[in-house]
């Protein structure tokens, strides 16, 4: 699933460093694409994702470290000369050329005859299904439609990469869930290596084959959106990719126990871990369960008794805020399917028993 | 390891920063350079000998030319309260109230702007002079009143005439920026008009109140057509350097005068630099605009206001006119054209009128083009970052040297042949100097003159149209100058046409940056009407002024009409939930 047969490194990102002045905004940056690989940079604002994507155009210059494409070293190439294509979150559409004059725009500077550009342009214009608007402005097409024209612009001289920079996000909610899937169409179709910078996880996670999380300047983590959300190697990627409750507590290697204030978990997870002071002890809202009836509660395992603090109803689940009565201010968050809420009639104020999943806990080094 | 790709050097770079390099050269030859020998000459006799400070301590201990400092700080203060203060309330009832008739009061708020000053003065003399229609009571009809326009009255209606247009097209996009949703916060809260006055008004346009102060200022303080005409003996400034240059040949003391112009404005336009690089918008792009209700009381008072000066200014302007047509005022008040021959002054006939039309149409072609080209390099790119601020810095001077000094400072400038280096004995001829005594450099102080209101205009553009339209023909190999081309100037023409026309019009009015440049052969109208009406031939001065201000107007049309058809051209561009 990540990378096809005889794939090859397409793209390599060799440590590369950036700095305003004293500020760093990408430390040490190591990042190999594949060969018509969909890979996603994901983080919050200002973790340096679009920084990353711009170094890759030319647009912005690194302050060390190198950029190999398709075996060429082009760290120091000017944008014009580096083979890409690239759509903006605002589009940069030109409002004075129509559909199909924007498409062509870059074509037209090649030395090509006009019946090749004519036949390309109509090609883009049907692969992004906008055949019928090609002499509209970009002010007469809706916000769907522009993105699918510099979509094809940024496609027009077939380049060997494809960027983009938070396409989707000027789109309402409706349109952009059709158009993931589209790009996404498009791009296996093409096989063409494509980079998007994103700071909607579940963009991320729905798009890529591969999600690189960003924190503060460097990579926290590359995987699969799967190996993302079951296995984050930190507690800031698991609770960016999903919801992850973290508890702070003390690790007992040697008996497999975890202590949280007064309760002990046990834990499966055959971790590495050694250390006994300072670990967070993490777990997804939707792997802790309710226990409904307190019969035979002294051999089960995991259990803490909590009040519920809010009921927030999100559709098919309910998410319950709870908390423990030695600690009113921590919550935990624990996501339970909407019938049994309604069945079991909770309410605010409610005592309740939860159950953490032993074999879905991670363990985390805490550095707080 | 890696196959290392030989195209690290890009041609489009390396043509940019030669651009940029030589538009930095042109503006410091044509904005910084030329005042070095303006302060040379400060500190020299007419003999070229270096005399310290002497000149300027003469200055201070003639009490006459003293005082024509003092006169002049007190005509641009009064001027400018005057100026503001009308400006404002006008500017508020455009904006803020249901002044009724707001589209006519709003186009022939303007008219003034097409009037040159010198005309503005002799309109004034025709409605409040020795012979005026209000002195004299209509030709004898009514009671006459004399205002004693010769001298300080005369002095700051004019420049209030000249000022308060200015003030107001600040004011008016000042206030213009307006949220509803603060006022109807501020009504929730039962803040009275006067507190929503002090607390949401006026700290929204304080910057746009500075802006218009220190313009109506510096204006004020170093015009030289208002004071010409309607001075009499109240010496200023601006009229104590053209008789030190003109009259007495005194270049030195031109000059030492000129530093004494220069200094004030200077440090008025750094104050107002100051204050403005506090600006932050306040208004965000959410922003409701606000809509003002009826209220009877402030839309009549508005009403009657803005009708006084409109009165005031059409009465001026139809006075010019009137003088133009009749034979001999106030003897001879039958109509003829005979004011229109210009053959019994100094034989010149049409030839000054020419000339200045043909120097305005230069003026706005190859002004618009340098003023557009300069913003867009500084705007758009990214090399040469100090450079390209140095060349910033250098376009918004202009606006705080008076054109009396400008003209001065391009005398000793172009008509040297060659510079000679400091300590050693060699010289360096000057390109430049091919310009002096042709019609080109009366086209470039015109152009430098008015440069900064242009630039700033252009750089405004340009801030709005998309950074990424460069990068993005980047990554499609298409060089800047195609989407320049192609894509920036389309979309800037209507501010291309307005620069133009901007240039146009205040080529034709201005008097003070050609005064001293233009060549005996190539007389302009503006002097003459100087010549003229020192020469008493006060009539053939107005039908100048009329030709002058109609053309303005003509030209003005065919920009309204012109920039129509682009808008209408252009209105597919533009997202109709914008408009």
């Amino acid at each position: 699933m990540i990378k096809k047969e005889g794939s090859f490194k397409y793209l390599e990102i060799k440590n590369i460093s950036k700095n305003f002045g004293e500020t760093f905004v990408l430390k040490n940056i190591h990042l190999d694409v594949f060969k018509g690989e969909f890979l996603c940079l994901l983080g919050p604002s200002g973790c340096g994702k679009t920084t990353l994507l711009r170094i890759i155009s030319g647009l912005e210059r690194q302050t060390n470290g190198d950029i190999v494409q398709d075996g060429l070293l082009i760290s120091n190439s000017p944008t014009e000369k580096r083979d890409f294509g690239i759509v903006f979150q605002s589009y940069a559409l030109f409002p004075n050329l129509n559909a199909k004059q924007n498409i062509a725009y870059g074509l037209e500077n090649k030395k090509i005859n006009k019946k090749e550009i004519e036949k390309r342009t109509n090609n883009l214009l049907r692969l992004v299904g906008l055949e019928k608007y090609s002499d509209q402005f970009p002010s007469q097409l809706s916000g769907g439609q522009q993105q699918r024209v510099a979509l094809a612009r940024a496609m027009a001289l077939s380049p060997g990469l494809l960027l983009l920079d938070e396409p989707l996000s000027a789109l309402d909610a409706q349109v952009r869930s059709k158009l993931r899937n589209e790009i996404k169409l498009i791009q296996k179709k093409l096989n063409l290596t494509t980079i998007m910078v994103t700071h909607d996880q579940t963009e991320a996670l729905s798009m890529a084959d591969r999600v690189v999380v960003m924190e503060r300047g460097h990579i926290a983590q590359i995987g699969t959106p799967f190996e993302l959300y079951e296995n984050p190697i930190t507690p800031f990627v698991a609770d960016f990719i999903g919801k992850m409750n973290l508890l702070k507590g003390k690790y007992d290697k040697k008996n497999c126990v975890f202590y949280y204030l007064n309760n002990r978990f046990l834990i499966s997870q055959n971790t590495e871990y050694s250390f006994l002071e300072n670990c967070l002890l993490g777990i997804r809202p939707e792997d802790i369960e309710i226990i409904k009836f307190r019969k035979n509660i002294e051999k089960e395992e995991n259990i803490l008794r909590v009040k519920i603090k809010e009921i927030t109803y999100l559709g098919t689940i309910f998410r319950l805020t709870v908390v423990l009565e030695s600690k009113l201010e921590e919550n935990i968050f624990v996501d339970v399917i909407s019938n049994q809420v309604i069945s079991n009639n909770l309410k605010i104020g409610d005592f309740i028993d939860i159950k953490l999943k032993k074999e879905k806990i991670k363990l985390f080094e805490s550095n707080l | 390891m890696y196959f290392k790709k030989n195209f690290n050097k890009s041609f489009n770079i390396l043509l940019l920063r030669i651009l940029i390099i030589f538009v930095f050269i042109l503006v410091s030859f044509f904005i910084i350079i030329p005042l070095l020998p303006l302060f040379l000459k400060s500190f020299s006799d007419n003999k070229n000998n270096f005399i310290g400070l002497e000149n300027f301590i003469n200055y201070i201990q003639n009490p006459s030319l003293t005082q024509s400092f003092i006169n002049s700080l007190k005509v641009a203060i009064t001027t400018t309260f005057f100026s503001v203060l009308i400006g404002f309330i006008y500017a508020y009832a455009l904006t803020r109230t249901r002044l009724p008739l707001k589209k006519f009061f709003n186009t022939f708020s303007l008219f003034s702007l097409y009037i040159p000053p010198l005309a503005v003065a002799i309109g004034l003399i025709y409605i409040f002079g020795k012979q005026g229609l209000i002195t004299q009571g209509f030709f004898g009809t009514i009671p006459g009143f004399d205002i004693n326009l010769y001298g300080f009255n005369g002095i700051i209606i004019g420049e209030i005439f000249y000022c308060f247009p200015q003030a107001l097209i600040i004011l008016v996009s000042a206030l213009n920026l307006s949220d509803q949703r603060l006022y109807e916060a501020a009504e929730s809260l039962k803040a009275s008009p006067l507190r929503k006055f002090l607390t949401i008004t006026l700290p929204n346009i304080k910057y746009g109140l500075m802006n218009s102060f220190f313009i109506c200022f510096i204006l004020s303080f170093t015009d030289f057509g208002v004071p010409k005409v309607v001075g009499g003996n109240f010496n200023v400034l601006a009229t104590d350097i053209y008789k030190q240059v003109v009259g007495q040949q005194n270049f030195a003391m031109g000059a030492t005068i000129s530093i004494y112009l220069l200094v004030p404005s200077i440090l008025a336009f750094l104050i107002d630099k100051n204050f403005q690089k506090n600006e932050a918008s306040l208004i965000s792009g959410k922003s409701i605009p606000f809509k003002p209700r009826k209220n009877l009381i402030v839309d009549s008072i508005m009403f009657i206001f803005c009708s006084l000066i409109l009165i005031l200014v059409i009465g001026v302007f139809s006075s010019i006119v009137l003088a133009s047509l009749i034979k001999i005022w106030p003897y001879d008040i039958s109509l003829s054209l005979q004011n229109f021959r210009f053959s019994n002054v100094a034989g010149n006939g049409y030839e000054p009128y020419f000339n200045t039309v043909f120097m305005s149409i230069y003026t706005a072609i190859f002004g618009t083009i340098f003023v557009f080209f300069t913003a867009y390099l500084v705007e758009k790119f990214k090399p040469l970052k100090k450079i390209r601020m140095l060349i910033y810095f250098f376009s918004t001077l202009p606006i705080a040297i008076p054109g009396l000094v400008l003209g001065l400072s391009y005398i000793l400038f172009f008509n040297k042949p060659s510079f000679s280096v400091p300590f050693l004995d060699f010289q360096i001829f000057n390109p430049f100097s091919l310009l002096y005594g042709t019609m080109g450099i009366l086209v470039l102080a015109n152009i430098i003159h008015f440069f900064t209101v242009c630039f700033i205009s252009a750089t405004t553009t340009l801030k709005k149209i998309d950074k990424e339209f460069e990068e993005v023909s980047e990554s499609l190999k298409v060089p800047f100058y195609k989407t320049f081309l192609r894509i920036t100037i389309p979309l800037s023409l209507p501010t291309i046409l307005e620069i133009g026309s901007y240039y146009f019009v205040n080529s034709m009015i201005t008097v003070s940056a050609i005064i001293f440049l233009y060549p005996a052969k190539i007389p302009v109208s503006s002097v003459s009407i100087v010549n003229m009406d020192d020469a008493g031939d006060t009539a053939s001065a107005a039908a100048m002024s009329t030709l002058i201000v109609l053309t303005s107007l003509f030209v003005r049309l065919i920009y309204e009409f012109t920039s129509r058809n682009v808008s209408k051209k252009s209105s597919v561009w533009i997202n109709p939930l914008e408009t």
